[in-house]
């Protein structure tokens, strides 16, 4: 699983910069097209849904999900063979 | 299979202003609801006016946008016409505590198997930042301009007083504990009630010292107190902060409902 921000709902509002354990959120600087910083992912592999979700087979943590007020916070699976970088929590 | 099914996806992104908790409240609400698993046309989301009663235009579900504070009267006449239908009603402070104060007490007199999810940003929003019945002592708002001077409503314990089954309370913060508290409260047979304390960046927010959102969010955090805390306070007779607000489960009881689904 990846993480992903959706770039038309989010309006930079930077409150997974404050809920997310890891810190994975940064608060952007760039603007886009309509003129909102979307948070930047800071080694996103680190996320605890991403590495794990499909080996318990449940929604874990999500708390950047849930309290991200304009839904635009979720996960996707990755195409068959894609490269991504795995994180070793020691 | 998770949540974001019961969005009308066309709708969004919605038009709370950016850092709005109300966003957060409705994705607690409708993750709880998820996993009741109840089916779409059997649940009814109904509100009244104000930031917080748009939330159910962007639910899949059927809906009822109802006139300023009678969210809880049309929601008793759902109950009552179509009782094996599920009623969650989104609310406001403005729009259930000033103008639909009495409904909401009768509601919780009758004990009418519905929740009540009410959001409170502790202002009046959408209308420009005009005080409400539970903005804090001292602050600020368009129609309190040298700080609030009235002693704001509890509403938890005005729920508890009017009897209603379960009443609990939690900020935007606690996004976990809070789908957990709404889930125990779609459970409940009869009047389930929840507050959610949220910031309000544009009209709260701009006018008393919380001018990004996570300064805000970051008060709600660290002035909530436990239940649990609040309890041991009292029990060892120690002083309990009065600039905190007690957050948690705090009512729940099993008193004969009305419209229960036989």
């Amino acid at each position: 699983m990846k993480l992903v921000i959706d770039e038309i709902r989010c309006k930079g509002c930077n409150l997974c910069t404050k809920v997310c354990p890891y810190k994975i959120f940064r608060e952007g600087k760039k603007l886009n097209r309509r003129g909102i910083a979307v948070p930047e992912l800071d080694r996103p592999e680190r996320c605890t849904n991403c590495r794990l979700r499909n080996l318990y087979g449940r929604q874990l943590c999500g708390v950047c999900q849930l309290t991200c007020p304009d839904q635009a916070i979720h996960w996707i699976d990755e195409e068959p063979y894609e490269p991504h970088k795995v994180a070793i929590e020691y | 299979m998770s949540y974001d099914d019961w969005f009308r996806k066309d709708r969004l992104p919605h038009i709370f202003c950016a850092g709005c908790g109300n966003g957060t409240i409705i994705n607690c609400t409708l993750a709880a609801i998820d996993q009741m698993n109840w089916k779409k046309e059997e649940t009814i989301f109904v509100s009244g006016i104000g930031c917080s009663s748009r939330a159910p235009g962007y639910i899949l579900t059927d809906s009822l946008h109802t006139t300023h504070g009678r969210a809880i009267a049309f929601a008793t006449g759902v109950k009552m016409a179509k009782p094996d239908f599920n009623v969650v009603v989104f609310t406001g402070d403005g729009d259930m505590a000033a103008i639909g104060g009495n409904h909401f007490i009768h509601a919780c007199r009758r004990n009418i198997d519905m929740t009540v999810v009410c959001m409170n940003n502790q202002i009046y929003g959408m209308t420009g930042g005009q005080g409400s019945p539970t903005t804090p002592k001292g602050c600020l708002s368009s129609t309190t301009p040298y700080g609030c001077a009235e002693t704001p409503f509890d509403l938890c314990e005005l729920a508890t007083a009017a009897g209603a089954n379960f009443v609990a309370r939690w900020t935007s913060y606690h996004v976990k504990e809070l789908e957990k508290s709404v889930k125990a409260g779609l459970e409940t047979p009869g009047f389930s009630f929840i507050e959610v304390l949220t910031q309000c960046p544009t009209a709260f927010g701009r006018r008393n010292k919380f001018r990004q959102v996570i300064d805000h969010v970051e008060f709600l955090k660290s002035h909530s107190l436990l239940k649990a805390k609040r309890d041991r306070l009292v029990e060892k007779h120690e002083h309990v902060p009065e600039d905190m607000f007690v957050v948690g489960e705090l009512t729940r009881r099993n008193r004969p409902a009305l419209g229960v689904k036989p």
